[in-house]
């Protein structure tokens, strides 16, 4: 798998700097981005998969810049948004599935084939001509991850993928994305959910406030966080 | 989102998109040429009665019907105008020609699959690839056909908080979070559809 | 590019779930609905081309056969009834309304309400009488009677669109593309 390099990556709307001077190179094979809110982890993972452009520095997966070269990146990397309301384009399972094949370049009747057959595999073919407004959450969810993965990434990139799914369908999707042999880099918020992660990026303010195996990053993150809980907020 | 597309398989389902709006377009013509007198309801009675037969024939004839209802509010206000001023034949052509126009429309809309009509419609406008390019297009009728639902289940959570006494400030102060949620949907999903590789 | 795809579809979705809130009906199947607010609304919002995009994306979905005229209506039939102008208006009105909306300068409630009117009545109006007249077979004057009773219902949608753009002016100055 090829590594993600950020050199130097500054990321700022205007007013505001969102990511500064990131320099890192994630290679492992589940990672996960830790830090409070407003730290800037959904917009790494957005310039990461090129939705944004860096104002300053580099991103790269291999060699390919996600941002200029978008068809390159389609092929390497996906991304699941936090709401799967958001993400689904079309009205029925069908067309979903098959809409991120024809992007690829394939044709209409031989995508829908593809979904079909997906769909087959997983034990669930009376989907195919379901409406998406008749699916739950959580199935949405399910949905939307079977959409990225029929474009076969390299790279899945997870903006709390379980924030809003009750505790059986978080369960259940832990265990789908536990058996996916691409690289994962998920957003976390707890501690406890990056035990098994390769390496762990943590950001603080858009900066780069440590980046390792957990048992590396973790105990610094930690007490960090006790510390700012141990205070009243400003 | 259910279309109108009856369900129920006709023959006519499988006639060619093109043929059959063309008819329909040359039927419609030929039924609002003549002036309206016996010739002219002769002929829309004459279409009424072989469309009903035609959905009758296959079965879809509750549903054909069912279709009517928007030509009540024009049928009563016809009663009503040419009963007042004696004018029964003037009115009679007129609503069965416009009853007929819609029947005939109708069996067009009930026989005829949305992607097929889609797709002609499309290929019609070839053409103007430049301005309107097909993909986007195509793109942009199923995210729509995809959102009605959810805007309408947003639009349903504000019919029950809009009591008919309530101020008009209070309805729009209702009304514009709807309008914002919206916008910002729409934020979201442009870049969930760029992720995916873009509408062009 | 993305973006304005969206926003079109986005809200030609609003325009047909409007049509779904309950109406007051003056006859039966002839009410006043909501969707001619949505026509407004695209154009005071999105502004003149991309709310006539919105409102036309609205029509050519709606003759392919989706019910989403006002009462679950749809499909090319409504052509053939007295509503075809209307129909067929929606566009136009959206445009309308966004143009003046962006040659308007002042309050945005102000201008709001004046491209409503024009846009989405004056305008929609135009297309909607002659529509009429050739539906029920009458005379432009005596269509335009039978219309006289929209005004005061339309009046009311075009504060309402005045009102939730100006909303919408306020919370997100940038959302308003109509003045971009």
């Amino acid at each position: 798998m090829e590594p993600i390099r950020l050199t130097h990556a500054s990321c700022s709307v205007p007013g505001k700097t969102l990511l500064h001077d990131l320099s890192v190179t994630l290679a492992g094979r589940r990672i996960g981005l830790i830090g409070r809110n407003g730290s800037g982890k959904t917009t790494l993972l957005r310039l990461i998969a090129g939705l944004v452009a860096p104002s300053a520095g580099t991103v790269r997966l291999g060699e390919t810049d996600p941002f200029a070269d978008r068809k390159a990146a389609l092929r390497k990397i996906g991304i699941l948004f936090q709401n799967p309301d958001h993400q689904i384009l079309f009205p029925t399972v069908e067309e979903e599935l098959a809409f991120g094949l024809t992007q690829l370049g394939q044709p209409q009747a031989q995508a829908l084939a593809l979904a079909k057959a997906r769909l087959a595999a997983e034990g669930r073919e009376d989907w195919t001509k379901r409406a998406v407004s008749t699916l739950s959450h959580g199935q949405k969810q399910w949905l939307c991850l079977q959409a990225i993965l029929l474009m076969g990434p390299e790279t899945l990139l997870l903006d709390e993928p379980f924030a809003a799914l009750d505790l059986p369908t978080e369960t259940r999707l832990r265990r789908q994305l536990a058996r996916l042999p691409q690289r994962l880099i998920t957003i976390a918020h707890r501690p406890d959910d990056l035990s098994d992660c390769d390496e762990v990026l943590w950001l603080e303010a858009g900066r780069l406030a440590g980046f390792g195996p957990p048992a590396q990053v973790l105990p610094g993150f930690i007490a960090e966080m006790t510390r700012l809980g141990a205070e009243d907020a400003p | 989102m259910l279309s109108l597309t009856s369900p129920v398989e006709t023959p006519a389902h499988g006639w060619r998109v093109g043929p059959k709006l063309l008819a329909l377009a040359g039927l419609t013509l030929g039924l609002f040429l003549p002036a309206p007198g016996w010739p002219a309801l002769a002929l829309a009675l004459a279409v009424l009665v072989a469309a009903a037969l035609a959905a009758g024939r296959w079965a879809i004839l509750a549903a054909w019907l069912r279709l009517f209802r928007p030509l009540w509010p024009f049928a009563l206000l016809l009663i009503l105008w040419h009963g007042v001023t004696r004018t029964p034949l003037e009115g009679a052509v007129i609503l069965l020609r416009m009853a007929a126009a819609m029947g005939a429309a109708n069996l067009v809309t009930m026989t005829t699959r949305l992607a097929d009509l889609q797709g002609l419609v499309l290929w019609l406008m070839r053409p103007l690839a430049p301005i309107l390019p097909a993909k986007p297009l195509a793109i942009a009728i199923a995210l729509m056909i995809r959102f009605v639902p959810v805007m309408s289940d947003r639009a349903a959570q504000l019919a029950q908080a809009w009591p008919a006494r309530s101020s008009r400030r209070a309805r729009a102060r209702l009304m514009a979070p709807r309008a914002l949620a919206a916008l910002d949907d729409a934020d979201r999903v442009a870049e969930a559809l760029r992720a995916r590789g873009g509408a062009l | 590019m993305e973006r304005h795809l969206t926003h079109v579809a986005l809200f030609a979705a609003m325009i047909a779930a409007l049509g779904l809130i309950p109406r007051f009906e003056v006859f039966p199947g002839l009410g006043i609905t909501a969707q001619s607010m949505g026509v407004m609304l695209c154009g005071t919002i999105l502004g003149a081309r991309l709310g006539g995009m919105a409102a036309g994306l609205f029509v050519l979905v709606l003759l392919l056969g989706l019910p989403i005229w006002a009462g679950g209506q749809g499909g090319v039939g409504l052509l053939a009834t007295g509503k075809v102008g209307f129909i067929l208006g929606f566009p136009f009105a959206a445009f309308a309304a966004g143009w003046v909306m962006s040659r308007l300068k002042g309050a945005v409630g102000v201008a709001a309400f004046a491209a409503s009117v024009l846009g989405g009545m004056i305008v929609l109006y135009a297309f909607g009488i002659p529509g009429m007249a050739w539906g029920l077979g009458k005379s432009l004057a005596e269509a335009a009677v039978i219309c006289l009773s929209f005004i005061p219902g339309d009046l009311v949608k075009a504060a309402l669109a005045a009102g939730i753009t100006s909303a919408v002016a306020k919370a997100r100055p940038a959302a308003l593309l109509s003045r971009g």
